[in-house]
């Protein structure tokens, strides 16, 4: 028999389970990998250059773009960094929506995980269940700020907008009955509250439908378990964080440990891995959406009951209302200097930190004083992720590099930035 | 007794069918899927698509060249070039909108201190040749003449919140 | 002194200031900022916009830091909660009137009412009453008004009352009625007038051809150098895509302060007047055809070097820049022409081997103002170097001597001692010359000075010269197209040299200097070295029978002021090549060859100022069309008619290689002729004198569109030379 030489092997980044434009470069002994070497870049846009040029405020809406499946909390991050340096808080109803938000996110952040993690190692099915229910969230994003990823929506002192009192509804057609209609109607009569209040309602038993399509099934069982084993310690070292940290078993949440916002006042728990394995750490992301709803849920009824401003009343940082802006001489140069030149920072340096969908999300701002900053720095949780690679899919077979880079959960939105 | 369940399970095939059984019971739930394009899916007042320059009621344009939204644009999407109007009013010369660097963060239509550029819910369009990309003023207030009762309706919707 | 000082405390830091200064000042000077709108530098204090309020220790109410003077041991607040609400009250009350107009005014961006009610004022309005309206007011066509827009600071007023003397606005009724205007309606009519539009702090007066065509945050800010008088005061141009919008004084306090006068801030719309030549073009069979730069570039090389060298001319504009001129006079050189000169207006060359090497104010620009008592000969001093007469006028609010010798009467708001007018210069030049010197008349002016008997104004004049520590004779661009300007000028020169004065001399457009020193004259070469064959003179070169001319940046029509028609004579010529930024009609019938150059937006360069100050410049604006810089086409046809070391990569190269051919030049004025003077009939009346109006000085200003609608163009339309 003739000897098996080692080689080397390009994956990516046209491959569609590269999660976009991974490309690593795998060295092979016959099925086995010896190392992978990912390279990074390619999505590479300079965020954090470009926002060193713009007004505080614009680059909101290209933090959204950073992890472009998590985009709310991409933007909590950097509001937060300024809101700390700005010395400002924003008003509690403001800090429900962010969490409810957040939570949001990290639903969508996750369902849209399971389903691409399912589809790369051979689970169909789940993926179309799970994109049903990211719609619904689509939907809230939507109805808050008008798109459906690509939000904009937190400011340096609250959120752009109050929830709406309505939700849009499906028009009868030719296509679609009235009782049709009607039907899809109903979780839609009331306002964006109500509906996200029936989405909570039903969603547990959508993860249950997911976790029957997968937890027990033995091909799942067979692709994830004892792949890809972390060690806590391991862990720890790689700079993991999130839920990659928790599937090891280190008990660590940034709401629970450092909390921001209005966690600290919600009542939901940590669920931590055993193994570190790949299916740990799909049983922890589970887990975590069965959490986030329970959040959401608290959230919604908080909100339903204190209404009040979403917004700071401070017009030097925060544009002044529409109606204040048109008849009102302070109001109109206040709005006129925020929208040209922005409002200027002290001069300083924070960290702000949230726990994002993928880990610890972080940006970093230094400020000289001036309206713009002076240099921008985001944590992405991928990165250190995506670094472990090598060691993650070592010995592994060429197949569970799909399973490796499905679990870490890479976007390389955040990581190339 | 609990490893003597565990063999049958996994000789029964018991947790694929289990997965099956969840098939099952969608295959006879209504779809969730609408036939796009005949039948669409609601939309929110606030949706940001496609921009629009609006006039008042009298056919007045309502822009008046401030340029808050060129310099609040943060992906330099917009080119205003302006002038002294026919009726001396500071009017634009030139409003291009171009598509391929908009972000649709809906900047512009915050800065705006009349109302004139808003983003409607449009978001059905296309490009067929290169430069179409740019909206023109010409472009957008026909987009505003011809889509006027609809962005109104949206923008009194929202008009509470803002 | 040490006495002289006191120690205040500022925000809790001490601070060492001058007795009698206003706390303003101080905190200027530490850098801590009082919020202001009246107080100005350059102005006297009003203290009427109450902004600059602050809070100091024992005073029982908040005081104006601009009319506060310092006084030992004072603690200021600038900063304290009662000081920040003072300004905080002052601010809403500045707001009460002002219209909701920041998305339409020009202002908008740069507004210091903005920039304060951001940083210190409210951000909501208690006032939901009406507001107050104000008609607004045709003040001509370079400032436009939104009078509604006023809050009453007063700058304007103080500045036409304190900085150019001719009170053009003013206050009228009180309170709430207050409004600033013209009382009866008319436009503003000082060269300086249009700097009003920079200290006005809102956007009540403000730039009327720059109206609603930009917004401050998008305009490049680019540094240049005014190219229209000798002065050369120093400015930005803002720059929008790659045009011109408006330009702004940069402050310079040894040059211009913080003034620029209405021509420099205006001129460039001319730079895109509709005839800006867009491509090379040749005339062929007497029809105007576009060619490509590289055959037109050609087609003159080939005419150069079949022609003679000694049959060729250059008559280069004295707006130029240095390197323009380095290359011109190197080309000219490389042809072996001595045909070249830049003193296009200038009349009378026959004691031109006399003149200093480079004309020079004789002291600098700041010096102007501490002369004691000052001479000015046959000059329209206001309009030829506005910037000049500011500094005469500071000189004679000082106490200085100011008196003028011209031949027609002007106005200049300020008082002038003696102001002889009405006669010809050479005739009472004499006799100062004469009252001054006495007997001591040197041999040049003996034979005019003969039995001249001063007057007692003439006296008076050479009394105070004499008498002053620090006298100036300075001799204008009238004196320097006298018919007879030698004798002008060596009549000033004795006068100075008799009454121990400095002696200078103000010079057409703003490179004469540049061009003396380049040697773009025909009996000195490059460094003011003597010619051996002397060549055509500027009014000699248009008639005399050559093969080929180059026009570098002139139209013959107004330009050129020889005896007979310059155009005529132009068209007779066999080539006539013409570098220049507009097909003006007289080129389109005089010209053979025109090549588009950029004017002084468009390039790169170097202008030598009246006090010998070489200030360069890079070019702020794109080409039009396909202009090039004159220096680069330069450069092309030097290398395609084969002289050596064209290949200059930058202007600055060829500054440099210029500034090391000259080496140390000292600009000297004295006078050292000789050779005794004449006067011929009649040259010496008024009739004869040219005085080029203010706003037809270059090709660029005379298509300033909004400058040709002021009442000074439309007065100069009426007598146009």
């Amino acid at each position: 028999m003739a000897e098996i030489q080692s080689f080397t092997m390009n994956f990516g980044p046209q491959h569609p389970a590269a999660h976009g434009v991974l490309r690593l470069i795998l060295e092979m002994e016959g099925e086995v990998i010896q190392k992978a070497d990912p390279h990074v870049g390619l999505l590479h846009r300079g965020t954090e250059k470009l926002a060193e040029s713009k007004p505080y405020n614009q680059s909101i809406g290209y933090m959204d773009r950073l992890d472009y499946v998590s985009m709310m909390c991409n933007e909590h991050g950097y509001v937060l960094a300024l809101e700390k340096l700005l010395g400002i808080k924003a008003p509690v109803r403001a800090q429900y929506i962010r969490v409810m938000f957040d939570e949001i996110t990290r639903v969508l952040n996750h369902l849209m995980w399971l389903g691409a993690h399912g589809l790369d190692i051979g689970a169909m099915t789940v993926f179309l269940y799970c994109f049903r229910e990211r719609e619904d969230l689509m939907d809230c994003y939507e109805a808050v700020s008008g798109t459906r990823m690509h939000a904009t929506y937190y400011r340096p002192g609250g959120v752009f907008r109050d929830l709406p009192e309505t939700m849009p509804k499906y028009q009868a057609s030719k296509w679609r009955s009235q009782k049709d209609v009607d039907r899809l109607n109903e979780i839609r009569s009331g306002s964006l509250l109500d509906f996200i209040d029936a989405f909570c309602t039903k969603f547990p038993g959508c993860v249950d439908q997911y976790e029957t399509l997968l937890t027990d099934n033995r091909i799942w069982k067979q692709r994830t378990v004892n792949i890809a084993v972390v060690s806590p310690e391991r862990a720890l070292n790689l700079g993991f964080s999130g839920p990659m940290l928790r599937g090891s078993g280190v008990e660590w949440d940034l709401r629970k440990k450092q909390p921001y916002e209005v966690y600290d006042r919600m009542d939901f728990d940590i669920p931590v891995g055993v193994n570190g394995d790949c299916y740990d750490r799909y049983l922890v992301r589970v887990e975590e959406m069965r959490q986030s709803n329970r959040i959401i849920k608290q959230c919604v009824d908080w909100l339903r009951h204190n209404p009040g401003p979403v917004v700071l009343d401070d017009h030097k940082i925060v544009a002044p209302s529409r109606i204040e802006m048109k008849d009102d001489m302070e109001s109109l140069i206040h709005h006129f200097k925020l929208f040209t030149e922005g409002y200027c920072v002290p001069a300083g340096e924070a960290y702000a930190a949230i726990e994002h969908p993928k880990g610890e999300f972080g940006v970093y701002v230094v400020s000289d004083g001036a309206n713009k900053p002076y240099r921008v720095k985001v944590r992405a949780p991928g990165f250190s992720h995506l670094a472990s690679m090598s060691e993650m899919v070592e010995g592994h077979m060429l197949a569970d590099v799909v399973a490796v880079i499905g679990t870490q959960d890479i976007v390389f939105g955040e990581i190339d930035r | 007794m609990s490893k003597l369940r565990s063999y049958i399970r996994t000789f029964t095939l018991w947790e694929l069918w289990q997965g099956l059984g969840v098939t099952f019971v969608n295959f006879f739930k209504p779809p969730v899927t609408l036939n796009y394009p005949e039948e669409k899916a609601p939309q929110s007042p606030r949706f940001r698509g496609l921009h629009a320059l609006r006039r008042y009621p009298n056919g007045e344009e309502r822009c008046i060249a401030c340029k808050l939204c060129e310099a609040v644009c943060p992906a330099l999407a917009i080119t205003i070039e302006s002038d002294v109007g026919e009726d001396g009013t500071r009017r634009t010369t030139r409003y291009d909108i171009d598509l391929f660097k908009c972000i649709y963060c809906g900047f512009c239509e915050e800065a705006c201190p009349v109302d004139a550029i808003v983003e409607t819910r449009i978001h059905e369009y296309h490009m067929e040749a290169p430069g179409e990309n740019i909206m023109t003023k010409d472009k957008l207030l026909a987009i505003g003449d011809k889509y006027d009762a609809m962005i109104s309706a949206d923008k009194a919707a929202d008009a509470k919140y803002r | 002194m040490s006495n002289d000082l006191v120690k205040i405390e500022v925000d809790g830091k001490e601070v060492e200031a001058k007795k009698g200064q206003m706390v303003i000042e101080v905190t200027d000077r530490i850098g801590a900022y009082i919020p202001r709108f009246c107080y100005h530098e350059k102005l006297s204090i009003a203290a009427n916009c109450r902004m600059c309020l602050v809070e100091v220790e024992k005073a029982p109410k908040p005081l104006p830091a601009c009319a506060t003077p310092v006084m030992e041991g004072m603690k200021v607040f600038t900063r304290s909660p009662a000081a920040i609400a003072a300004q905080k009250a002052t601010m809403e009350f500045l707001l009460i009137n002002h219209p909701l107009d920041c998305p339409i005014c020009d202002q908008g961006g740069e507004c210091e009412l903005q920039d304060l009610a951001l940083g210190y004022g409210r951000d909501i309005s208690r006032y939901n009453e009406r507001k107050r309206v104000v008609k607004d007011k045709d003040i001509g066509p370079l400032v436009s008004t939104d009078m509604t827009r006023c809050i009453h600071c007063t700058r304007c007023v103080r500045f036409g009352e304190e900085v150019t003397g001719l009170q053009e606005l003013g206050t009228t009724e009180r309170g709430e009625n207050m409004k600033i205007g013209t009382y009866i309606e008319k436009s503003l009519d000082h060269e300086l007038s249009a700097n009003i539009i920079d200290l006005c702090p809102v956007g009540a007066l403000n730039n009327k051809p720059y109206r609603y065509s930009a917004r401050a945050w998008e305009m490049a800010q680019r540094a240049t150098v005014s190219p229209h008088d000798c002065v050369g005061s120093n400015m930005y141009a803002h720059v929008l895509r790659g045009r011109v919008k408006r330009i702004v004084p940069r402050e310079n306090e040894s040059i211009n302060e913080t003034w620029l006068s209405d021509r420099d801030r205006f001129s460039y719309e001319g730079i895109y007047s509709a005839d800006r030549l867009l491509t090379p073009r040749l005339k062929l069979d007497g029809e105007w055809q576009d060619i490509s730069w590289d055959d037109a570039l050609q087609k003159l090389a080939s005419v150069l070097k079949a022609v003679a060298g000694e049959k060729v001319g250059v008559l280069a504009s004295p707006g130029s820049t240095v390197e323009e001129f380095h290359l011109l006079s190197r080309l000219a050189d490389h042809i072996g022409t001595t045909n070249l000169d830049h003193r296009i207006r200038q009349r009378d060359f026959s004691d031109q081997v006399n003149d200093p090497l480079q004309p020079w104010l004789g002291c600098s620009i700041e010096d102007v103002e501490k002369a004691g008592a000052i001479l000015i000969v046959g000059s329209n001093v206001r309009k030829e170097a506005p910037i000049i007469a500011h500094r005469l006028r500071k000189a004679s609010l000082s106490g200085s001597n100011v008196n003028v010798v011209n031949h027609a009467e002007y106005d200049y708001y300020f008082s002038l001692d003696q102001h002889i007018h009405g006669a010809g210069l050479v005739e009472q030049l004499a006799g100062i010359a004469v009252a001054a010197a006495g007997n001591n008349l040197p041999v040049s002016v003996a034979n005019i000075c003969d039995g001249v008997r001063p007057t007692a104004a003439q006296t008076a004049i050479a009394k105070s010269l004499s008498d002053a520590e620090s006298a100036l004779v300075v001799t204008g661009l009238i004196a320097a197209r006298h018919k007879a300007s030698s004798v002008v000028r060596a009549l000033s020169a004795v006068i100075a040299d008799a009454t121990g004065a400095k002696f200078g001399s103000l010079s057409e457009s703003a490179n004469s200097a540049g061009a003396h020193l380049a040697g773009l004259l025909p009996h000195r070469g490059r460094g003011g070295a003597l010619r051996k064959n002397v060549g055509l003179s500027a009014a000699e070169i248009p008639g005399a029978k050559l093969d080929a001319l180059l026009l570098f940046g002139i139209e013959p029509d107004v330009d050129l002021s020889g005896s007979g028609n310059p155009v005529d004579e132009l068209e007779a010529q066999k080539f006539v090549a013409a570098f220049t930024p507009f097909a003006s009609e007289s080129l389109l019938r005089s010209a053979d060859l025109m090549l588009p150059i950029g004017t002084f937006a468009e390039t790169s360069g170097t202008f030598i100022n009246c006090e010998s100050r070489w200030q360069s410049f890079s070019g702020v604006a794109n080409p039009v069309g396909e202009a090039r810089p004159g220096w680069k086409v330069l450069r092309v046809l030097g290398n395609l008619i084969g002289a050596d070391g064209f290949d200059y990569a930058t202007s600055e190269e060829i500054r440099d290689e210029f500034a090391a051919a000259l080496g140390e030049i000292a600009p000297d004025n004295r006078y050292s002729g000789t050779r005794s003077l004449s006067l011929l009939d009649d040259v010496d009346s008024a009739a004869e004198q040219q005085d080029v109006p203010m706003y037809q000085v270059d090709s660029v200003v005379r298509r300033a569109r909004a400058l040709q609608l002021t009442p000074e163009a439309k007065r100069a339309a009426g007598n146009v030379s």
